[in-house]
């Protein structure tokens, strides 16, 4: 028989939690692995976080056109954000940090102060990033910065999650939830997929549909959330084309795909997409799907979305 | 007994109605109830008993929220 064993700790700005599946008999494999997930999540956070000066990041964002040496997963989330920026024709960009900064998300959230944004003159997307891999270094084109704020806790969670299954390998299953960006793999306690409920962005505290999953992840981008500036009117979804926040897009969008980053990386985009691109984007990607809120009207699923079915359970009294 | 047959007649005509309307409308497909768990209870004497419970999600996907305190 297996048992379920969870953690739960403040990170990332966020709240964190792993669980893990494991024997009745593995309770010593699974502390360790919640632990080497908290500990994961935490390298990532030194290196990824914007917020916090001493992070390889912000040494990066700072070295204004220099070369800097970065951690090896700085340097691979920014090699998968460019992939990102090259699959989805610009539309995700890890370089908006400038026009995310001049609306007004220019510090932690908590700390996030009401005044009026404004414009970055000359605004251009797709700023240059340079990454060299033998000496481990990067250089982003004088001027430009990086945010990971669309890839960087998908990432996180996928490094956790994998983190528990080194750590463990007779883990038979586990999942890793960075406010709401959550991978997953193996079977969940009562056995069978786990069980991942979508929050319902216009009713607080209830769902709007659960999704099944075994191996991948899972995660929601929107405007419902993270509001700032005059009369909370802005949204941190900067859409790159004019620098501004997006006019365009639900109010939120789910999006399950074969990991955590993909996941988000895809929410992203689709944060900012009309139904029509929305429904594009992910016909032409299969191994994607989606559950679009839109800012009226019913949820629309989107691509083969593993919904769970009811589950029926007979027992003889 | 005659009145129990049409009740029930009357709501399966109802429900086939419901039914209709909503195939003809072209919204899409409604969503299963989140994580909700039909259990079909056998009573005493073979009569059965269906209860719908919720069934909790192991976590929850929403976009990312302020740490809780």
């Amino acid at each position: 028989m297996n048992g379920l064993f969870r953690t739960e700790w403040r990170a990332v700005g966020t709240t964190c939690a792993a669980t893990v599946t494991a024997a009745s008999n593995g309770e010593v494999d699974a502390h360790a692995a919640l632990a080497a997930a908290r500990e994961e999540v935490t390298a990532c956070e030194q290196e990824l976080s914007r917020f916090d000066r001493a992070s390889d990041l912000s040494r990066l964002n700072a070295a204004d056109g220099g070369w800097t040496p970065v951690g090896r997963r700085l340097f691979e989330v920014l090699r998968l954000a460019l992939r990102a920026r090259e699959d989805t024709g610009g539309r995700f960009d890890p370089t908006v940090l400038p026009a995310l900064a001049a609306a007004g998300y220019d510090r932690s959230f908590e700390l996030l102060e009401e005044r009026q944004p404004r414009q970055v003159e000359g605004w251009r997307a797709g700023a240059v990033i340079e990454l060299d891999e033998q000496q481990g270094r990067a250089r982003l084109e004088p001027g430009a910065a990086v945010d990971l704020g669309g890839i960087g806790k998908g990432y996180a969670a996928g490094r956790a999650l994998d983190a528990m299954r080194a750590t463990s390998p007779r883990l038979v299953g586990g999942l890793v939830d960075l406010g709401g960006d959550i991978a997953v793999f193996g079977d969940s306690p009562e056995g069978g997929p786990w069980l991942i409920a979508v929050a319902d962005p216009r009713r607080s505290g209830e769902t709007l549909a659960a999704l099944n999953l075994h191996d991948g992840g899972i995660a929601t981008s929107g405007r419902d959330a993270r509001r700032f500036g005059p009369g909370r009117s802005l949204h941190h979804l900067i859409d790159p084309e004019t620098g501004e926040p997006a006019l365009a897009g639900p109010l939120t969008v789910t999006v399950v795909a074969l990991d955590a980053a993909a996941a988000e990386v895809n929410a992203t985009t689709l944060a900012i997409a009309g139904l029509g691109e929305a429904e594009e984007h992910v016909a032409a990607r299969p191994s994607i799907s989606a559950l679009y809120v839109p800012q009226a009207g019913p949820a629309v699923p989107i691509g083969r979305l593993p919904v769970a079915a009811p589950r029926l359970v007979v027992r003889a009294a | 007994m005659q009145r129990i047959w049409v009740v029930v007649l009357s709501v399966w005509a109802m429900l086939a109605i419901v039914a209709v309307l909503a195939w003809s409308s072209h919204s899409p497909a409604p969503l299963p109830a989140a994580s909700s768990q039909t259990v079909v209870v056998k009573g005493p004497g073979g009569k059965q008993r269906v209860v719908v419970l919720k069934a909790p999600a192991h976590a929850t996907t929403a976009t990312s929220a302020m740490a809780r305190p």
